[in-house]
């Protein structure tokens, strides 16, 4: 069998070397009314103002997307970038969203590029809806085995992997509602989230039936909108208008396939295998995690991912949250922005910008007191056996 | 119906079979590892060259969804699709809509039964093995009810 043992040999060359200089958001909404290209230059812009720099100052670019987005290619001359030093158009979906910031990380800590800006731009409500409805199924060998069966959209696969964990473990729908519950708390308490009116454990229970086991409020948002970080030396950074936040960690691929083939087990992801790798790159354990920004295309991601990550034992992740530890008052604040499921979604950037503001100190209402490090995670490896996920500490 | 399966070239074959009501999984020609989905290489001894091996559709139950909104354009009507735990290949999961009138339940075992959802495309579903199964159903919906 497979088994490679990863045995980390340049940890000193990245550790802490790169670091996160700026973010930048266009508004959330429902209808963006304009292309990618357009939010994804604003998002660029906007991260570059909040870095203090300025356009000319860009030698790099780095995206993901599934055919739904502007690409690099596009968004440099639009931008009068004309010769680009490194850029990355990265195919995938939310497994891959922080491989492209741990890229990008990498091209500069290799002095291929000094200031790269990674940005994710979707109109995933008014054009491309990421939750499936009324779009193609996605092209991959494996869809001729689902399609059929009516089985095609991300609510429905993970609804899946879901009830085979709540079988096994006896996971509840309270559980997950009180996921739901808590994150919209925190969304109430960011002007930038788009659901900011509290909800209660009776409004997810009594919330519509997407595919059961999934109600409407276990499902993320399907936003317009576009996110971007600038990615640049640690050096430089430090001499730039923000307090810079140390990327101390990069991980990404790991896991089994969950597809027909190679199911070995619905309630691991590829986290479980990436985990380790990860925390010995930044050098430090869950324990000393003090935020975590889990992605969470749907409430069921971040209680598996709670397991995966080590903050809590296999089939303890529904438990774990309700007991309140996720809150923003409690051990371990998740998704303090309100996720996916509450702020937006912009497939994986918007964590990343996230975890940055509660390390710089700049997160307001939400702001978890004293935060130096933060997880923040792709979407864990189901539907394809990868994921990526980064390590950020405040310098 | 849902969207039609698009055969490709490793997994033609194998639809072609569906068709004619056989549920064959390929076996490797070198060490004799059955895999499923059809593919050229062997992920254990990475050699090419298969056999297909007619095997009883049989397995257990994982997980299932029961689907109410709609993602295939004009399925309406809730339908239950079942994920099981193939007994002829280890570590694989399929998939199917449910052939009972009751839920399924976790664990219990259940048997492939073969659906023609129209003239020129058969899938296969899976029902309770106590219901016997395998020889196929008679109605053309892929929907629980
Ligand atoms: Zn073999």
């Amino acid at each position: 069998m497979h088994n490679v043992t990863y045995v980390p040999k340049r940890l000193l060359e990245f550790r802490n070397v790169t670091a996160i200089a700026g973010v930048g958001y266009t508004p959330f909404t429902k209808d963006s009314g304009v292309s990618t290209l357009t939010l994804a230059c604003r998002a660029v812009l906007a991260a570059l103002e909040d870095a203090g720099l300025t356009a000319d100052e860009v030698d790099g670019l780095a995206t993901h997307r599934v055919g739904d987005s502007a690409p690099p290619t596009l968004v440099g001359p639009a931008l009068g970038l004309s010769d680009l030093a490194w850029h990355l158009d990265q195919f995938g979906g939310g497994s891959v969203s922080h491989a492209v910031v741990g890229q990008a990380a990498l091209a500069v800590a290799a002095g291929l590029a000094e200031t790269v800006v990674c940005y994710r731009a979707i109109n995933a409500r008014s054009e491309f809806r990421m939750g499936g409805t009324g779009r193609g199924v996605p092209v991959s060998p494996e869809v001729q085995y689902q399609a059929p069966y009516g089985y095609v959209a991300p609510p429905q696969q993970f609804a899946m992997y879901a009830r085979a964990h709540m079988l096994r473990y006896g996971t509840r729908a309270e559980h997950f509602g009180r996921l739901a519950v808590t994150q919209r708390a925190k969304a109430v308490k960011n002007p930038r989230a788009l659901m900011r009116t509290p909800i209660t454990l009776d409004d997810y229970l009594s919330s519509r039936w997407i595919a059961e086991p999934f109600r409407l409020l276990d499902c993320c948002l399907e936003t317009d909108g576009a996110c971007a970080v600038v990615v640049t030396t640690a050096e430089r950074a430090r001499s730039l208008r923000r307090p810079p936040v140390l990327i101390s960690g990069a991980a990404w691929g790991g896991g089994t396939s969950h597809l027909s083939g190679a199911g070995a087990d619905p309630t691991v992801t590829a986290a479980a295998a990436l985990a380790p790798r990860l925390y010995a790159q930044a050098g430090l354990g869950p324990g000393e995690v003090d935020v975590a920004e889990l992605y969470d295309c749907f409430t069921y991601s971040v209680i598996v991912q709670l397991e995966d990550y080590g903050f809590c034992a296999k089939g303890e992740g529904g438990p774990y949250v309700e007991s309140g530890a996720t809150a923003l008052d409690g051990p371990l604040p998740v998704n303090t922005h309100g996720g996916f499921l509450s702020e937006g979604y912009v497939h994986g950037l918007n964590h990343v910008a996230e975890a940055v503001s509660q390390l710089r100190g700049d997160a307001g209402d939400r702001q978890v007191p004293g935060a130096e490090v933060a997880l923040s995670t792709s979407q864990p490896g189901y539907i394809l056996p990868a994921t990526s996920a980064l390590i950020l500490r405040r310098a | 119906m849902a969207y039609r399966p698009e055969p490709d070239r490793d997994s033609r074959p194998w639809w072609e079979r569906i068709a004619r009501r056989e549920f064959a999984v390929q076996e490797c020609a070198s060490c004799g590892t059955p895999r499923f989905p059809p593919r050229a290489f062997c992920p254990l001894c990475r050699t090419e060259g298969c056999r297909w091996r007619e095997v009883a559709p049989v397995g257990t139950v994982e997980s299932w969804i029961v689907n109410h909104q709609p993602f295939v354009p004009g399925r309406l009507d809730p339908y239950l699709v079942v994920m099981v735990r193939l007994e002829a290949v280890s570590g694989c999961l399929v998939y199917g809509n449910w052939r009972s009138e009751r839920p399924p339940e976790h664990g219990e075992r259940v048997v492939g039964t073969f659906t023609e959802v129209t003239e020129d495309l058969t899938v296969l579903d899976w029902a309770p093995a106590a219901a016997g199964g395998v020889h196929g159903h008679p109605s053309g919906r892929t929907s629980l009810q």
